[in-house]
This record gives structure tokens, sequence and C-alpha cells, in this order.
């Protein structure tokens, strides 16, 4: 591993160049012949009955292809429990819920028809809150399960519950306990590029659906089942993903507008693009999961953790989606985060008339290290103990196995705690020789770096062809979303095989030429794909290599012919190289114990052209070759929450100094550190980005970002009234420092990194501002207001 | 459609075109007309640009200010006369939306929106702003109280354009500010305070406090300043102003903050504009 | 009814027969098809649009197309060279990180090209001032701002100055 070339360096993106011109082409700047837009009609309610649907002044308006409701076309079941329909019928149960479309030859027409859209309603009661929803008598939002079978209460039925060691005996054996309330709101993923699709069929029946999306495998496995509804059977489904403008687990789903573009397409014959404007995306998209959070937390007298219980409910809102599995992935902090021997986690999952939830960077992880994080040093300030010195007391190991059976193959807590403390000079800056109104905050994360097994495969497939150039074609089924995997993986792919990462071409993504994968999500993306190119990697060098003994004595014979010398010609026999003594480097097949010669040297391209048009008497070959990589995980039993459900755990800690205006409650950062452990660095500017953009991310989360709603419609949906930093408010200085641990599963040492600064960023903020001005803030966003609040509590105990 | 575009040159032909059009929409700087014509994606009859209409489009500086109705905000704020003798102006503007923002956006647009929080309204109250008004029927001023009527109402009638927001002299001694509150660095107003003190030794004498987004429209608080005029200088006067700001607004709650932080903040951001004027040495601010 | 709006695009003479009422945002993209420039909230807000008119930054969902006549309008890709070469701010970008998923960059280039041209030497606290108007959901602005004190390093170095 000391002889990598290019893993580490500083180098831009692939993409980079389009985007900064202006060229790279995202679904809002691709049209097809002949193509027509959809615009979907909303409801106006949050739970009602649909008495009648008139689109006949819709039908009529010039320039109106089609109207459809879920009375004309056939049903189309979707979602994770197959609650959801494209087009409701009978019933609406959430403010964003599709009852109509059309299609026009133009957007604006489209809109206007959706407009003259008239649909009667009988209003039902509403349910805004996991209370009243559970409440003896509450109506059913889902009257039957999507089998048809009568339910009995609105919980949504996805156990998720962790029970090891003896609770009992833990608390039993704290001398002091820590408990409260935690909450975190629904926030927007608040892409800067919308949602959005284009559906088409050709003559023969097939689909293409180039779609904004994370998944485009299990996207074309939905797409085919929405197909079969149709009773279109047999058909191929093609899934390509354009340049993709952020999607932060928004693409972790598919959702109702791109059936419906199907539906439309099917119904017209003619490409239908729906694409989503920025009041859509906020109000018809579904945002980060709310949670509300009840944690407590104990330790000895020495400050070792003694036990940790954690209660969750989630608001799902009224369909389920990925936002309802949250908490399996909150049980990896809820379990393994700091070593912690008995523990009990149980969650609750309602449905509500709320808009349902979905994916968000992070997953369960922020919500859940929000709790479990400011908890803690509630517990260590109880037990008289300094807040580092708790977690370095009860630090994860490498080698540990954690309570779900998380295997710690690789952790660098403990260099991340102490870089931390070291840059925040934390024994000097933390509670004492401070200026009034300024404190230091830390939080710690685990998260996983090696995939998160959440479906029954965690794996990626890759496919590796040379052309007679000498480049290098990947055809990978994972989505750049602007993170920078095409940055690591042309890195990766250059050092598996050998070539300079320029000529490493990365394919569009696109289900007709690229093998499967199970997504872009969970940090997954450069974990699974470099472990797949280095499979196939090794494979095609194996392959050159034997060629090489055929191949290879002929081109030196033409380097000589064409330098005419070689130095040190006598001394090494290049006609009798086996396969083991040949290598390729940056583009360049070379003997291995031979020295760095121009005439020993054959240029990658030359020797696949001498491969492929074989002289008289050979076969010409091509080099291509395919991996799959499925990472040595277990899926884990939800209802036992064990299993060791990702190949790597990426570790970290974020520290923080703030100043808080004890009079208008305003919080002002004043630096940040971000030590984080995510094995060896891929592609340095591309890991940066990673950690910048999630501790931004988190700020926001910390300080400013909520979908307000009331009675179930969002009353902030634009930019206007819900904010996200601006770079005025990132006014200060983000350290970063790596704790590169080599890990044995990561591709060349590496673990994932796409969430982990957005995970620990609000609990070192709130521990900050606890450290400045005394008041603990349960509830994000820490808006000015919760502190003045606070301040004027704490000044009237 | 018909829909019509017009660019006059000259105010004549604008009003002139106003009168033919009376639902037609007026565009200064388009940035909070655009704004409502892509959310409601209705197409007005008629667009009547005044952003080449040369009478309106420089600042005079004689006897005060007369700011043409096309200047963008941009060119007020670094307007020398303008940061000179209206401080509390250029804080406005240099708070107001964002750059590309500030290169369309106008004073008198910002007026006639008649937002409640309207950046650039407490400051123009301060200064007894007056906004001049012309139709073919002649000319008329109103002050900034008499021309903002509610949210989204203003006293502009039919025929009528804005064709520049006049401001006096200041007065030689007076300093003045604007501060404002938003959640992050792009935002509406959750409150914005301007204030202007003349001190007499170390007694405060002629004082103006307005603010925005705290009452259905911009407005002066002229209970508080009456706790201010005429007394000394120093803490206690600036927290029974503060107290008594509080009182005197009536900002409701949105996503932005609730009434009480309003009330809260507003308080804190009077008390913080009056030390700071005080606490200022030499002329400008 | 139809209008012909003419104006100078990345310095050629363009004219067009539109809908009066649309804004230059849709003209550029949906007429001309240049689509470089991008609409991100229709509002205002993010800057994703962001063009330049007469040299100024303005959102170009808020300018009504019949405003841009006459005028001198450039967008992003008026930057690079006709050989694809990248101008120094572009280049910056790429060398720092500043395009993540890339949606907002050609309007956080051009705010870059408006403040250069009005500052050649900005500080930290002047570049996000200038960037306020122009939101980022991925980078957290971090290596946008290295991007633009580095473009400001090379414009000067390349005048000279």
């Amino acid at each position: 591993m000391t002889d990598l070339l290019h893993i580490g360096r500083d180098v831009p993106r692939p993409d980079g160049a389009d985007k900064v011109g202006g060229k790279a082409l995202y679904i809002h700047d691709i049209t097809r012949p002949g193509m027509l837009y959809g615009a979907i009609k909303f409801s106006e309610h949050a739970h009602a009955r649909i008495v009648r649907i008139d689109t006949s002044r819709a039908q009529r308006l010039p320039g109106v292809r089609a109207v459809i409701t879920g009375d004309d076309v056939p049903e189309v079941r979707f979602g994770f429990m197959r609650d959801n329909l494209a087009l409701k019928k009978g019933k609406v149960r959430q403010f964003r819920d599709e009852i109509a479309a059309v299609a026009a030859i133009d957007p604006d027409i489209a809109k206007e028809a959706v407009d003259l859209i008239d649909v009667e309603y009988e209003p039902l009661p509403g349910l805004f809150t996991t209370a009243d929803a559970l409440a003896d008598g509450a109506a059913l939002i889902h009257e039957t399960d999507p089998t048809g079978r009568p339910v009995t209460s609105n919980l949504v039925p996805a156990a998720c519950s962790h029970r090891s060691g003896d609770l009992e005996a833990g608390k039993r054996a704290s001398r002091f306990v820590a408990e409260g309330h935690y909450t975190v709101p629904r926030i927007q993923q608040a892409s800067l590029g919308t949602a959005g699709c284009i559906a088409e069929f050709d003559l023969n029946g097939n689909l293409t659906v180039t779609a904004k999306t994370q998944i485009p495998f299990l996207a074309q496995r939905d797409f085919t089942n929405a197909l079969r509804a149709l009773g279109i059977k047999d058909k191929n489904v093609r899934v390509v993903v354009p340049a993709v403008g952020g999607a932060f687990g928004s693409g972790l789903d598919t959702h109702a507008y791109e059936y419906i573009s199907i539906l439309l397409a099917w119904h017209t014959g003619k490409p239908v693009k729906i694409l989503y404007d920025r009041y859509e995306e906020f109000a018809y998209l579904s945002p980060r999961q709310s949670a509300e959070l009840f944690i407590r937390q104990g330790c000895d007298e020495n400050g070792k953790l003694t036990f940790r219980e954690i209660e969750v409910t989630q608001d799902n809102g009224a369909y389920v989606s990925w936002g309802a599995t949250y908490p399996n992935v909150m049980l990896v902090a809820a379990t393994s985060l700091h070593r912690v021997p008995n523990v009990y986690f149980n969650a609750t999952i309602v449905y509500t008339n709320n808009t349902y939830c979905q994916a968000m960077r992070g997953y369960g992880n922020p919500e859940v290290t929000w709790g479990i994080e400011t908890n803690l040093e509630e517990l260590a300030e109880k037990a008289g103990i300094d807040a580092l010195e708790m977690r370095l007391l009860n630090c994860n190991q490498p080698g540990d196995v954690t309570p779900m059976g998380l295997n710690l193959q690789s952790c660098g807590l403990r260099e991340c705690l102490e870089g931390t403390a070291e840059a925040l000079d934390w024994d000097r800056t933390r509670s004492v020789s401070r200026r009034p109104g300024r404190g230091v905050g830390m939080a710690a994360l685990i998260n996983v770096g090696g995939g998160g097994k959440i479906y029954r495969s965690d794996g990626s497939g890759i496919i590796l062809k040379l052309d007679d150039f000498g480049n290098v074609n990947v055809s990978y089924g994972g989505v750049e979303m602007g993170q920078g995997l095409h940055s690591a993986l042309s890195l990766m792919v250059a050092e598996a095989v050998g070539v300079l990462p320029e000529r490493v071409i990365i394919n569009q993504t696109d289900t007709a030429t690229a093998p499967w994968d199970v997504g872009t999500h969970a940090s997954r993306g450069a974990f699974m794909a470099g472990n797949a190119a280095r499979i196939a990697g090794a494979r095609l060098r194996e392959r050159i290599f034997a060629l090489a003994e055929q191949v290879y004595p002929g081109e030196v014979e033409r380097n000589l012919a064409a330098l005419g010398e070689g130095e040190g010609l006598d001394e090494f026999d290049f006609r009798s190289v086996t396969r083991d003594g040949f290598d390729l480097r940056n583009g360049w097949l070379l003997c291995k114990d031979a020295g760095d010669e121009p005439w020993l040297r054959v240029e990658l391209g030359r020797f696949l052209r001498a491969a492929h048009f074989a002289k008289e008497g050979g076969t010409g070959t091509m080099f291509t070759e395919e991996a799959f990589y499925e990472p040595p995980t277990d899926l884990p039993d939800w209802s036992a929450g064990y299993g060791n459900m990702s190949a790597a755990y990426t570790f970290g800690v974020q520290g923080v100094e703030v100043e808080v205006d004890e009079d208008t409650g305003e919080v002002t950062i004043l630096r940040m550190v971000a030590v984080t452990d995510g094995g060896r660095v891929l592609s340095r500017q591309a890991a940066e980005g990673q950690l910048y953009g999630g501790i931004v991310q988190g700020v926001g989360y910390a300080l400013y970002e909520e979908v307000h709603s009331s009675e179930g419609r969002i009353l902030n949906p634009g930019f206007t009234d819900y904010k996200i930093p601006t770079a005025a408010d990132i006014a200060f200085p983000i350290e970063l420092q790596w704790v590169e641990t080599n890990d044995p599963e990561g591709p060349f040492g590496a673990k994932g990194l796409g969430e982990a600064g957005i995970v620990p960023t609000a609990p070192a903020i709130a521990n900050a501002i606890y450290d400045a001005v005394g008041v603990r803030i349960r509830d994000l966003p820490i808006t000015p207001e919760k502190v003045v609040q606070a301040l004027a509590a704490k000044v009237g105990e | 459609m018909g829909f019509e575009y017009h660019q006059p040159s000259t105010t004549a032909e604008a009003l002139e075109l106003v009168a033919r059009f009376p639902d037609a929409e007026i565009i200064a700087g388009g940035t909070d007309l655009m704004v409502r014509l892509n959310k409601t994606r209705r197409v007005p009859p008629a667009l009547i640009s005044l952003r080449r209409v040369q009478e309106l489009t420089h600042i005079e500086n004689g006897s005060g200010l007369r700011i043409g109705a096309a200047v963008p905000l941009r060119d007020v704020a670094t307007h020398p006369a303008v940061a000179a003798g209206f401080p509390a102006l250029v804080d406005a503007i240099r708070v107001f939306g964002s750059p590309q923002i500030r290169n369309m956006a106008t004073l008198a647009g910002n007026l006639c929106n008649a937002s409640p929080g309207a950046d650039c309204a407490p400051p123009l109250l301060i200064y007894d702003a007056l906004v001049e008004l012309r139709s073919a029927a002649g000319v008329r001023e109103l002050t900034i109280e008499d021309f903002i009527l509610g949210p989204g109402a203003t006293a502009l009638e039919a025929g009528e354009i804005v064709t520049a927001i006049r401001v006096p002299p200041p007065p030689p001694a007076a300093r003045s500010i604007y501060l404002r509150k938003g959640r992050v660095q792009m935002d509406l107003a959750i409150t914005g305070v301007a204030a202007r003190l003349e001190m007499d030794g170390a007694t405060c004498g002629a004082v103006r406090i307005a603010a925005g987004a705290v009452a259905p429209v911009p407005r002066r608080l002229p209970r508080t300043e009456s706790v201010v005029a005429g007394a000394a200088a120093g803490a206690e006067t600036w927290a029974r102003a503060r107290a008594e700001a509080q009182h005197e607004i009536s900002p409701i709650s949105d996503v932005r903050a609730s009434e009480q932080y309003r009330r809260h903040l507003t308080g804190v951001l009077v008390e913080r504009s009056l030390a700071r004027l005080a606490s200022t040495n030499g002329g400008g601010t | 009814m139809k209008v012909e709006v003419g104006f100078r695009l990345n310095g050629y003479e363009v004219r067009a027969e539109v809908e009066p009422h649309l804004r230059l945002l849709d003209v550029l993209r949906d007429t001309l098809g240049e689509t470089g420039t991008k609409e991100g909230c229709g509002e205002g807000e993010c800057g994703a649009c962001t063009v330049l008119v007469d040299g100024a930054a303005i959102n170009s969902c808020l300018f009504p197309v019949c405003e841009a006549a006459g005028t001198s309008v450039m967008t992003v890709e008026g930057l690079a060279e006709a050989n694809g070469a990248l101008s120094p701010i572009q280049r910056a970008f790429l060398d720092h990180g500043g395009a993540q998923c890339g949606f907002c960059t050609p309007g956080i280039v051009m705010a870059g090209v408006a403040l250069l041209a009005e500052n050649p030497n900005p500080s930290d606290a002047e570049i996000r001032y200038s960037l306020t108007g122009n939101l980022c959901r991925c980078t957290g602005y971090v290596q946008i701002v290295a991007a633009i004190r580095a473009a400001a390093v090379a414009t000067r170095g390349e005048r000279g100055d």
C-alpha cells in the first residue's frame, strides 16, 4: 500500500470542467423530440374523501394531450410498504396527494390545465401529531393494509428494537443518570437542482426513464412492477441518470411523479417530462424525518457508561418510505457510539396526515446522535467529569464487537477526540478562562463506512472496458450527485488497473450498460465501487500480463527498431518474461525486474491494439472485465436490532467554539474543527468537500432549518421562508484533520465519508452553547428565540 | 395572450402609458413584481418599465436628495451624498437582499411593494422622506406614513406613478443607524429598527425611531421617542426606550419569529441603536 | 404576439422572436439553447440564474427579456475561450473543488466574475458577502471562497497588477 500513485491526491473532479462551464446536462436541460410536459393536481386537504373529480375543463384547454385520474388508469402501487398509489383513489391522506395529472405541449399549459381540474372533497378530521394518531378512537389513516386486510391502528408495522446486556443491572450499577427528551424537526434536502424525470416508450413497448435518482436499479425494479400493473409484461425498463443537481437522500425512493410521467407517456405515446419547481420541491417531495427521542444514560462513579436507553417516536406522515427505516440506522450509534454495556432501543413509527418523509444524509444518525451526545454531556456534568474525559474513558477501540454486533475493524475515535481537543485547546477554553458568552463543545460520531445493509444485497457491480487507445471506460451503477464518487472512482480505477486517472472515463449511469448496484446512499458509493474496481482491475491485469508473454517481446523489438539501441540490452532477456514479471503503471507495460528504460516500456494502447488486431494465425482479443462486490455484512434482524450491517465504520469528532449574544439569543460560530477517521483519504478535494458540505448542512440543521407546517400544510415552501446557510453565515474557519486508519475491508483502506460531516454538528454546537451560557436546548433548530427563552427560564430558576 | 411591454424614455410617455393601460404593472427593478408574476403564473395585460426613463435614473443632490424611481439600490448606497448624510439608509441597503437584487431593486419599488418589513422604509421614515407621485393631473408628495397604507396597499392612484423619493437634508448634528435581524444573512427582516438622534450635551435632543416587520406597516414609534427626547443619555434611558418599544409595536408570529420574540428583539435593537448613536464620536453615523 | 428582442450575448449579437412576457432566463435557456444558466427557485433567492447585464450581476429569473434589449448579456458560456480553455475563475473552481453537484456553479461563477471586476482584491469577508445571493447546498462554500480568492490572484497576475 505504500506504492500508491494516485490515491490521496488532491486532483480536480473529472466532471468539474463541464460543471464550471455550464455544460453538464441536468434533467432541467434535457428535452426529447415531441416531448410533452406533465403537471400534477395535488390535494387541497390533508385528509378527505374524494367525492368527484371533474377534468372536463382541463380536457378542453388547447394544447392539452391527456388528463388522467386514478379512475382512468390501472392502479399503480408503490412505496416501501406498497401503501401508496401513483394517483390516489377514494381518499387523500396528505396535502401533497396526487389526484390527477395532465400532459400538454408546454409546461405553462399543463399547469393552467391543472388549475382547471375541480375536485369535490368530503373533509375528514386530520391527525397531525403522533399522540393524536395513537389516541384511542383515532380515525384510521389507512383503513386496510396494501393487501386489503383491515388494520386496527395508525402504527406503521416496522418494528425496530434492541436489547442487549441487562438494562436493570446497568441501572443498578449507575451512580449518575441523565435523561431527557430531544427533538429534531423535518428539514428539506434542498438540492439546488429540483426533481424531475422524462419517461418515454419506444415502439417495441420498452420504457426509458431519465431520472434524477440515487437508485437506478431499484427504480428499474419499481418501474417494471408499474408496467406489470399496466398489463405490460416482459418489456425492458431502462433508467438513465443525467447530471444530478444534488440529492442528499431525496432520490433514494421512487416518487409518484415518476410513475405519473410513465402513465402519461403510456397514455399519449409521447415522451413526458415532469419537472418540479422550487415550490413543488418543498411542498410535494419528502423531507427528512422528524423524531422525538427520550434518552437515558448512566455511568458509574468513575464515568464509565453503565447503560443507555432510547425510545424513539417518529411522525411518519401518510405513507411509508425510507424515513420509516431511520431507526434501523439509529441502532448503529444507539448501540455502538462509545462503549456501553447494556442497551435498550425501541422505535414507534406512526402514520399521520403530515407529509411523508424520506431519506436525508445521515439517515437517522444525526437524529440519534443529537440526543446521545447532548445527553452524554448532561451525564458528564452530573458526574462531575469533563465531557472529553468521559468520551475518552468510554472510547470505542479497534477490534471491538459492539452490542449490535458491529465489528469495528478499524477505529480512530480516540485520535479524533484527542485531535479535536488539541485543536480547540480544550483544557484552556472549556468552561474556564474564557470570555463571557463564549464556549466550546464537541460531539462524536460513528457512521456506517462500508455500506449499510438494509436490502437483501448491498452489492455493486462494475465493468472496466479497455479500448484500443489505453482508456478505461467504467460502467458503474452508482450515482455521482456531486459528492465526488467519480473523483474517487477515477483514482481507484487508475490505481487498480495501472493507468493515469485522466485515462479513466466514467460512463453515464445507465441500467442498460452498468451492472446492478443497490443505490448510492449510506456513504457507500466509493467504498463499493472501489472494491469492485479492485477485483475487476486485478483480473484485467492478470489477463494483460498473461497475453504479454506473447505480445510483449514483439513490441520491445519494435521499440528497439525505433530507438536504434537499448541500454542494458545484454543483461535482460525481454523475450522470456513470464506473467508474474510484468507490471502496468500509469499506462505503461513494464517488467518488474528491469530498469525503467524506454525500450522496455510498452504503451498500453499499443499493447491493446497488438492484442486486438492479432497477427496472422493469432486470435484477436479485447479486455473487458466485470466484478461484483458484495460486502461481508449481515442484513440485521431489526426486531432484535442485531447484525454487522456495514463492512467498515467511520468515526469522527467535531469541535466548535461559539459566542452567544445573551440579549438577542443569537449564536455566532467562531470556529469549527472536524477530525475524521474515514480510513485512507482517496481524493483529497472530494473528501474535504464532503466534510465541509456536511458540516454546513449540520449548521443549518442546528441553527436555522425547519419545515414548518400547520395542520399538514407546509408553511415555508421556498427559499424565502426556508433558510439554508449562505456563504456569509459561514464566516468562520473550519479546520479539517484526517485520522487515516487503513481499514482492511476498505478499498485502498478507505471508508465511506458521504454522511459523516452532518452527524455530530448539532450536538457539538448545542454543547458549546451550554458551555457558553449554561442553557441546554434539546429541541432543534436552536433559534435565537429558544436561547432567549431558555436564558429567561434560567434567570427565573 | 395580449401582453404588451413598454419601455418609455420620458416621464410624460410613461404617464401616457399608465393612463392607457389601467391594469398594467409598473416595473422598476422587478424584484418583487417578477416574483409575484412567476409564482402566480399571471401575465398582466401590459408591463410598463421605468428602467429607461431618463429623468428617473439619477440622484439629484441639492437641498436634500431626490432619488429617481429607477435608481437601483446599489447606486443609492454608493452615492457619496447618501453615505455622508443618510447612513441608516446605507445600513438598510447593505442587508437588503443580495448583490443581484440590489443591482435591480429600487427604493421606490421597495415602498410600492408596501411590505410590513420593507427594509428601506424605517430609514426613510426617520429621515422624513417624501414620496413624489405624478399623474397627468400633476405632482403630489406624500409622507411614507401616508403612502404605505397596509400590507401591499399604497396610496398610489390610478394613472399615477412614483417618480422619486425626496429626502430633506438631515440636521447637521443628527446621527442615525439601522439595525435589523434576519435568520440568515439573506432574509427578510424579523425586525428592523432605524433611529436618529441629536444630542444636546448629555441630554437627548430630537429623536426619531422607526421599525419594520412589527406592525402592518413600517412605522415610527412616537411613544418610544418621547421616552428618549429630553432624557439623560445613558443606559437607564435606553432600557426605558427598550421597554416602551416592546409595548408600542404590534407584531405577528410567522415562520421567521414569534410575536413575543419580535417584541423582545425590537426592544433590544432600539436599546442598542440608541446606545450606539449616543456613543459615536464625530459626525456621520 | 411575439416581438423581436436583440442584445449582445457573450460578445455576439443575437435576435430572437419571443413572447414579450418571458424572462431573460427563459429566452437564454429555451429559445437560445444556452442551458448553462440554471433556474433554482424563480424568486431571486438562490442565484443559480445569475448572469451579467451590462456588467452587473442580476437574477435572470426576475429580469423581463424585453429589458435586455440593447444590452450586453454575459453568461457562463461566455467565459471559456473558443478552444475550450477555461477562464481563470473557472480553472480556480476546478482546482479548488468549488463545484460539487454543479447546479449552482454557473451562477456562483458569474457572481464571482462580477465581484472581481469591481474588487480585484477582495477579502474573504467581501467574497462571502458578495455570495449572499447564491445558495449552494453541497460545498459549504469553503472551497468556493478559496476558488474565488485564488481566481483573484490569478486574474491580477494575468493583468500584471
